[in-house]
């Protein structure tokens, strides 16, 4: 072969080399880069009012009076909303003006009961306001001004009647004057598109049956049942999100048949009449006067508990449940995992038995963490827990045990590796001394291997910690209490990543909090992992270097 | 131990000299506990071999019922998964064949990618960069996998959905990506430990007979080292069998064999996920909870068998290069 493509191709290969290992970076930023930009929003974000608001009903913890101070400065700016849609729906939504307007007419009869005016006189203004009433809603079954004007007109020549002075039947002739307004000025052929389109713009802006919108409910409305409907947005990006949904109407349409759907946009100022259209602009403008985005580092996220399936607060139960499983399944794991290597080092026997424990050392850690699952609901739940006499449920004890068994080869090699690690002659300084086997072991072989076990202890601890199929059937839960015992199921950080990955609509609409569980359980990993390594090489070049 | 210890107990030596041979009853009692500490250390050592003796009694136990009752011809080369239907089929094939699909889709992305950066690392690599590389790697495989699960769901399916123009995202492909990603830090570091435990001799050979770094490393150091390279081949295999939440977040669950076979934008299902997204809903001592045992009792077989595979190449590794 020719030398020159002899010295290309061995290029061609160091370069391919390379790139396979660049690749792996690249790889490991695709999936972590992403992972933790996204999750950081969970805690650091622009947290509106509405999220302060949030923070002080239902964690208690931000200060009243200042609180109280930007609320009202901000309901400066809302009011005009609420006054320019309260305006509009005046004329739009008949059906609520006619129920109104029955609700006037039956408590102005019992506001003359209640004065004891005398019997015909009563029947005499009952009358009057039945009229009235069936005028007005027969104002509002038409669409014609010209129709509804003589019908109005007649309301109204009764406005002066002293009768009416200070009753509640002052009210039909505001709703009458209001819908003569609109009805000059509004095309209501069209007050059906319009009350729909007003609804949805309500929707946005305040919520829906089971979503939130930007502002947040009315102030006189009844408070939802659903705490995540009691606030608007309380992210400024979750706002913006609304904003634009506030603003623009998006349709999927086909220009030509056999196209492709293509996305159109149009203003949603559109869809109303000119009546209307000064709240598109206001709304847009004083969007940050009337939610006050503030930069916040909510760093309680990994202390809250969460509100309505991870909508508001953190991930502090599952932190907790996560440590709860890992400090009982270390329990288990750290003596047996230092014995085994411990004799697996130092006692060594006939060469048979010890080749069958490591054998089965081998084939522990390759057996499949689903079937870790299995075996935990087989053995601990349904087999040793009722032979135990406790209750065969799913809990911390049968997923800590399960993780141990799991886990136990990842420590019993990496003890090994650090006993054996320890220099002969130490062993031999202290056996020469005259001290037992036993007693050097203690003293000075485990000491000096000590920090090589740490390593294997924090390598275990941060699988146990990962690991989900194992716990699926033997101790987490999605929803629950936090554990009081070790025989009750828990929330961890694993198992809760996961629902929320394949969770409803609902996680989906919170994408900070979706990436901020796995973010953290990331971390906690990857700052167990760092810790490891650091030891690990220090240790080495300790025992190394003396 | 400090030294007011230390004169206390020598104190009454000096007075009385003690006998230098022990007495009976101590020699008695310190062969004793000798021999009892050691037995209870061996105890405790053998529970490992007890943890895979109960694992193996109690899944396959579990899954008898199921096996004795329902024909094994049916169950493993029956295409139909219905345990819910009212008479329940239990044919497993597609979901074996599910596993096989994606770990061997995995192992196409993963070996080539593996060795290379194995021989990367090991041979041309400064010792120096390579404490920075190794930890990429050690990272890849410290992350859990229900966090691969999770990109994989949340990232790489809507991302293959927009770009590739695929009618899901949650297919074979994308779980036999992440499958691959996963599976590679084994394979890097060990067929890595393979080839660096090939000596210099054989290197210093080939370069000395004129061999570039290419020719070097093609013919000569890695057919030498091909027994532990298999190994690492086979080890990343089992840990791709065996993985469950990537799998079953990504792969789509549903139960076909990929036809025609190649198409891997095709929703697949394995073992491992159908395990773990059917137990909850199999009622204690059912049919389909022996059903989902006896997959189990499957896995496991699959997974020892390529355990004494790995065995077995890892240990002609260690003598080839013991004799060199």
């Amino acid at each position: 072969m020719n030398l020159r493509l002899r010295g290309k191709l061995d290029q061609l290969f160091t370069a391919a080399t390379g790139l396979s290992v660049v690749l792996l970076m690249l790889v490991l930023v695709a999936i972590l880069g992403p992972m933790l930009y996204r999750g950081s929003n969970a805690v650091f974000f622009q947290g509106t009012v509405e999220f302060r608001k949030m923070q002080r009903d239902l964690f208690r913890r931000v200060d009243d009076t200042t609180l109280n101070a930007e609320i009202a400065e901000t309901e400066q700016f809302r009011r005009r909303v609420y006054a320019m849609i309260e305006e509009f729906r005046k004329g739009v939504d008949v059906e609520a003006m006619s129920s109104q307007v029955r609700d006037i007419h039956r408590s102005f009869g019992e506001e003359l009961r209640a004065k004891n005016v005398p019997a015909d006189s009563y029947t005499q203004l009952r009358g009057l306001t039945r009229d009235i009433r069936d005028n007005l809603q027969a104002a509002f079954a038409k669409q014609d001004v010209n129709e509804i004007r003589p019908l109005l007109d007649e309301v109204l020549q009764h406005a002066e009647n002293p009768a009416f002075e200070g009753t509640s039947a002052e009210q039909f002739f505001e709703i009458a004057r209001g819908f003569l307004a609109t009805a000059e000025k509004v095309d209501l052929s069209h007050q059906q598109e319009y009350a729909a389109a007003l609804r949805e713009v309500e929707s946005i802006l305040f919520h829906t049956q089971d979503l939130p919108g930007l502002l947040g409910p009315r102030p006189e409305e009844p408070q939802p049942l659903l705490v995540m409907l009691r606030y608007g947005a309380t992210r400024w990006d979750q706002a913006q999100q609304l904003l634009d949904r506030f603003s623009w109407v998006e349709e999927w349409v086909q220009d030509k048949p056999g196209e492709p759907l293509v996305m159109r946009r149009t203003p949603r100022a559109t869809l109303f009449p000119e009546t209307l259209q000064p709240l598109f602009p206001y709304v847009e403008e004083n969007a940050g006067q009337m939610l006050r985005p503030k930069f916040t580092a909510y760093w309680q996220f990994f202390l809250d508990d969460n509100v309505n399936g991870h909508y508001f607060g953190g991930v502090g139960p599952e932190i907790l449940g996560t440590l709860f499983i890992t400090v009982v399944g270390m329990l288990f794991v750290i003596p047996l995992g230092i014995v085994s290597a411990a004799y697996l080092v130092e006692c060594a026997p006939d060469g048979q038995v010890i080749r069958i424990i490591r054998m089965a050392i081998n084939t522990l850690a390759g057996v499949p963490s689903i079937v870790f699952g299995l075996f935990g609901l087989a053995f601990f739940v349904l087999f040793l827990f009722p032979l135990l006499g406790f209750e065969p449920k799913p809990c911390i004890l049968a997923a800590s045990m399960t993780l141990a068994v799991l886990t136990l080869p990842v420590m019993i090699r990496a003890s090994e590796e650090a006993i054996r690690a320890v220099p002969r002659s130490y062993k031999e300084g202290a056996l020469a001394l005259g001290s037992s086997r036993f007693h050097t072991f203690m003293t000075v072989t485990l000491p000096a291997a000590l920090p090589g076990i740490l390593t294997g202890v924090i390598l275990s601890l941060s699988r146990i910690a990962g690991e989900t199929a194992p716990i699926l059937f033997t101790g987490a839960v999605s929803m629950g209490d936090v554990p009081k015992s070790v025989f009750d199921p828990t929330r961890t950080l694993s198992y809760g990543s996961y629902d929320m990955a394949v969770g409803d609509r609902l996680a989906m609409m919170v994408p900070h909090n979706q990436y901020g569980m796995v973010v953290t359980l990331v971390l906690l990993i990857l700052i167990l992992n760092a810790v490891a390594i650091v030891l690990r090489t220090r240790v080495f070049r300790k025992l190394r270097g003396q | 131990m400090n030294s007011a210890e230390v004169n206390l107990t020598l104190e009454p030596a000096a007075d009385t000299p003690r006998p230098l041979v022990l007495t009976p009853g101590e020699d008695l009692r310190g062969y004793l506990l000798a021999h009892l500490g050691r037995a209870v250390l061996f105890l405790m050592t053998f529970s490992s071999v007890l943890a895979v003796l109960l694992i193996l009694l109690f899944v396959i136990v579990r899954s008898l019922g199921f096996l004795s009752g329902y024909s094994i011809v049916e169950f493993l080369a029956g295409r139909d998964w219905r345990p819910t239907a009212d008479s329940p089929v239990f044919g497993s094939l597609a979901i074996i064949v599910g596993s096989l699909y994606v770990s061997f889709a995995a192992l196409v992305f993963a070996v080539p990618v593996g060795i290379l950066a194995a021989v990367f690392l090991s041979d041309i690599l400064s010792w120096q960069a390579r404490n920075i590389v190794k930890p990429v790697v050690e990272i890849l495989a410290a992350i859990p996998s229900v966090a691969y699960g999770f990109f994989a769901v949340l990232v790489l399916a809507p991302w293959m959905q927009k770009h590739l123009g695929l009618s899901t995202g949650t297919n074979a492909l994308n779980a036999s990506l992440i499958l691959a990603v996963m599976a590679l830090p084994t394979i890097i570091s060990v067929a890595e430990d393979s080839i660096s435990a090939i000596g210099r001799e054989l290197r210093e050979a080939s370069y000395s007979c004129g061999a570039t770094r290419m020719e070097t490393m093609i013919k000569v150091v890695i057919p030498a080292a091909h027994s532990g390279i298999i190994a690492a081949v086979v080890l990343g295999m089992m840990r791709a069998i065996g993985e469950t939440m990537v799998v079953w977040m990504a792969s789509g669950n549903a139960t076909q064999i990929p036809h025609p076979w190649w198409d891997v934008s095709q929703s697949i299902r394995t073992m491992t996920a159908t395990i773990a997204g059917e137990m909850g809903e199999s009622p204690e001592g059912s049919e389909h909870r022996g059903a989902l045992f006896a997959i189990g009792v499957l896995l496991l077989i699959l997974t020892f068998s390529l355990n004494i595979v790995s065995e077995y190449f890892l240990s002609r590794a260690k003598k080839a290069t013991g004799k060199a």
